[in-house]
């Protein structure tokens, strides 16, 4: 067992050694893609923080006071069921102190500072609003009339942000995921190509191995363990990217500060670790896919 | 420990190598296969070790026909049949010593195992005091020791041999075919594919002669011609 572990060792090390220009080219490739893959998943996050406040259809959100009594809560509600032509009361939803506590957690992931100041004296309670048709004028005029309406804090309208946002989203979502898949296929055609060149620089041996009877997962499993180390290499530099590029943009959005929400485009640190867990597993995975799939496809010669 | 039931081997469905082979091979004897060049010995080799299947007939060994063994069996089978060839095929930039040791590393056996047999089996070829060269630094008849001690070194019930004198001048041929008499003499079967007529008629084995893939001569301490 110990000599089989050292012998793998021995050769992955060497065989690296040997094919340096082919390995690097598969390293860094691997690099980019990964990067690539990771960077579309975060940035699809960030949007999807963007527009969580407004999934399902929600228009107009209606921010209730934190001063309000429950009787006062109750008060707005029957304001807004009162106009089932315009809005569809089935549809109506109250976010109460804990659950906007949870959704500013979410928007907030860059500012943990200005979360921790919310408490039940200071954030305001929402009511989430589905129109039932899409006749904006009257949704305005219905915002407007809301306004007058006690204890309520202010009323936004998505309009069309919403569906600016939206259209940039698939737009930076198509061009990611394409650019990524080429460079994933591109990745995995250079690690084929270095691990069926390192067979056919060890074809001799290889032969002899094959006739004094040694298996073919014997053999191939060095290359195997060349292939994960090299999309290792390849993910752990692109961990590095993600590391850089996320705090680079976070960097950007949280001094854009003021009101506007873009402060939800920066996404949780739990959630960039997991991305990147991904993409390591992912990357040593595809690797060793990858190489053992060329291994056995060079080994009947 | 060797049998072939009508065998015919076919490349690229038009050269065909081999047509209706038939003969036995019992344990412990000793076989020359002679014959042109391309008519068939080196084909007849690969039959044994399932480097090459036949279109039609089997091939038995060791009571199994190993045509129809599925392929992960295929690497036990080996580990029985030892392989000599002209060009020696030793890894150039190992040791004698790795060499040889690298057989059993690569099939998994135990370091101290390893220790004890590869400077018995280098004692057993003549090359007790040279296992720290590398082949560059050996003659011919050296290496061609080497690769027998690497055939034999798992102690194999068959070694098959493809004109393991072919490179050699004729006292070093000699030598190694003397060599592959006394491991023959140890219980092992020897197949050996050759041209060399001198070493043919001094040994006086069985002879198995081809012609265009058909066994046209099977004689028993037989000659070259
Ligand atoms: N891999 C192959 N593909 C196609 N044809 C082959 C292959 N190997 C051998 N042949 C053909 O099969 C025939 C027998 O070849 P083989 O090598 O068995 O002859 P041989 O008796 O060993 O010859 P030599 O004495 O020159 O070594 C020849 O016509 C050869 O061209
Ligand atoms: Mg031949």
């Amino acid at each position: 067992m110990w000599s089989r572990l050292a012998y793998t060792f021995r050769e992955t090390g060497a065989s690296l050694k040997r094919n340096i220009t082919l390995t690097v080219a598969a390293v860094l490739t691997s690099a980019v893609s990964l990067f690539l893959v990771g960077g579309t998943f975060l940035v699809q996050r960030g949007f999807d923080n963007l527009l969580s406040k407004w999934a399902g259809g929600v228009q107009m959100i209606v921010y209730v006071s934190p001063t309000a009594t429950p009787d006062q809560v109750a008060n707005i509600k029957t304001a807004l069921e009162s106009s089932p032509t315009v809005v569809d009361t089935s549809k109506l939803e109250y976010l109460d102190f804990t659950k906007s506590l949870a959704e500013a957690k979410r928007l907030l992931a860059a500012d943990p500072t200005t979360f921790k100041l919310l408490n039940e004296a200071n954030l305001p309670t929402e009511f989430k609003v589905v129109p039932k048709a899409r006749q904006l004028n009257v949704l305005v005029e219905l915002a407007n009339g809301f306004s007058e309406v006690p204890k309520v804090q202010k009323v936004v309208l998505a309009r069309d942000q919403v569906e600016q946002i939206s259209k940039l989203r698939d737009f930076v979502q198509t061009v990611t995921v394409g650019l990524s898949v080429l460079l994933l296929i591109g990745a995995l055609i250079l690690i084929w190509t270095t691990i069926r060149t390192a067979m056919f620089a060890r074809r001799r041996e290889i032969e002899v191995m094959k006739l004094v009877g040694a298996t073919n997962w014997f053999i191939r499993i060095p290359f195997m363990l060349e292939g994960l180390i090299q999309g290792l290499i390849g993910a752990l530099m692109s961990c590095g990217f993600l590391l850089f590029f996320n705090r680079l943009w976070t960097n950007g959005v949280v001094k854009l500060k003021g009101d506007n929400g873009f402060i939800a485009l920066v996404v949780s640190d739990s959630f960039l670790n997991f991305v990147m867990l991904m993409v390591l597993l992912f990357g040593m995975l595809a690797g060793a896919v990858a190489s053992g799939v060329a291994a056995s496809r060079f080994l009947d010669v | 420990m060797i049998r072939l039931e009508n065998v015919t081997k076919i490349y690229n469905s038009e050269v065909t190598a081999l047509r209706d082979a038939t003969f036995d091979v019992a344990k412990g004897e000793f076989v020359f296969l002679v014959g042109p060049s391309g008519s068939g010995k080196s084909t007849l080799l690969r039959m044994m070790n399932r480097q090459e299947s036949p279109e039609k007939g089997a091939v038995w060994v060791a009571g199994r026909n190993i045509n129809e063994m599925p392929d992960s069996k295929v690497p036990h089978l080996r580990r029985n049949i030892g392989n000599i060839f002209q060009d020696y095929k030793l890894l150039l930039n190992k040791t004698v010593h790795e060499n040889v040791a690298f057989a059993l590393e690569v099939i998994g056996r135990p370091k101290h195992v390893i220790r004890q047999q590869v400077p018995a089996v280098l004692d057993l070829v003549g090359l007790t005091g040279k296992q720290d060269r590398f082949p560059h630094q050996l003659s011919g008849g050296e290496q061609q020791r080497v690769s027998i001690a690497r055939a034999f070194v798992n102690r194999p019930l068959i070694l098959l041999a493809d004109e393991p004198t072919g490179n050699l001048d004729p006292a070093t041929g000699e030598g190694i075919m003397r060599l592959l008499d006394r491991i023959n003499k140890t219980g092992t079967t020897v197949v050996m594919a050759t041209h060399d007529q001198r070493i043919v008629n001094m040994m006086r084995k069985r002879v198995i002669q081809m012609d265009r893939g058909i066994i046209v001569r099977d004689q028993a301490r037989g000659v070259y011609e």
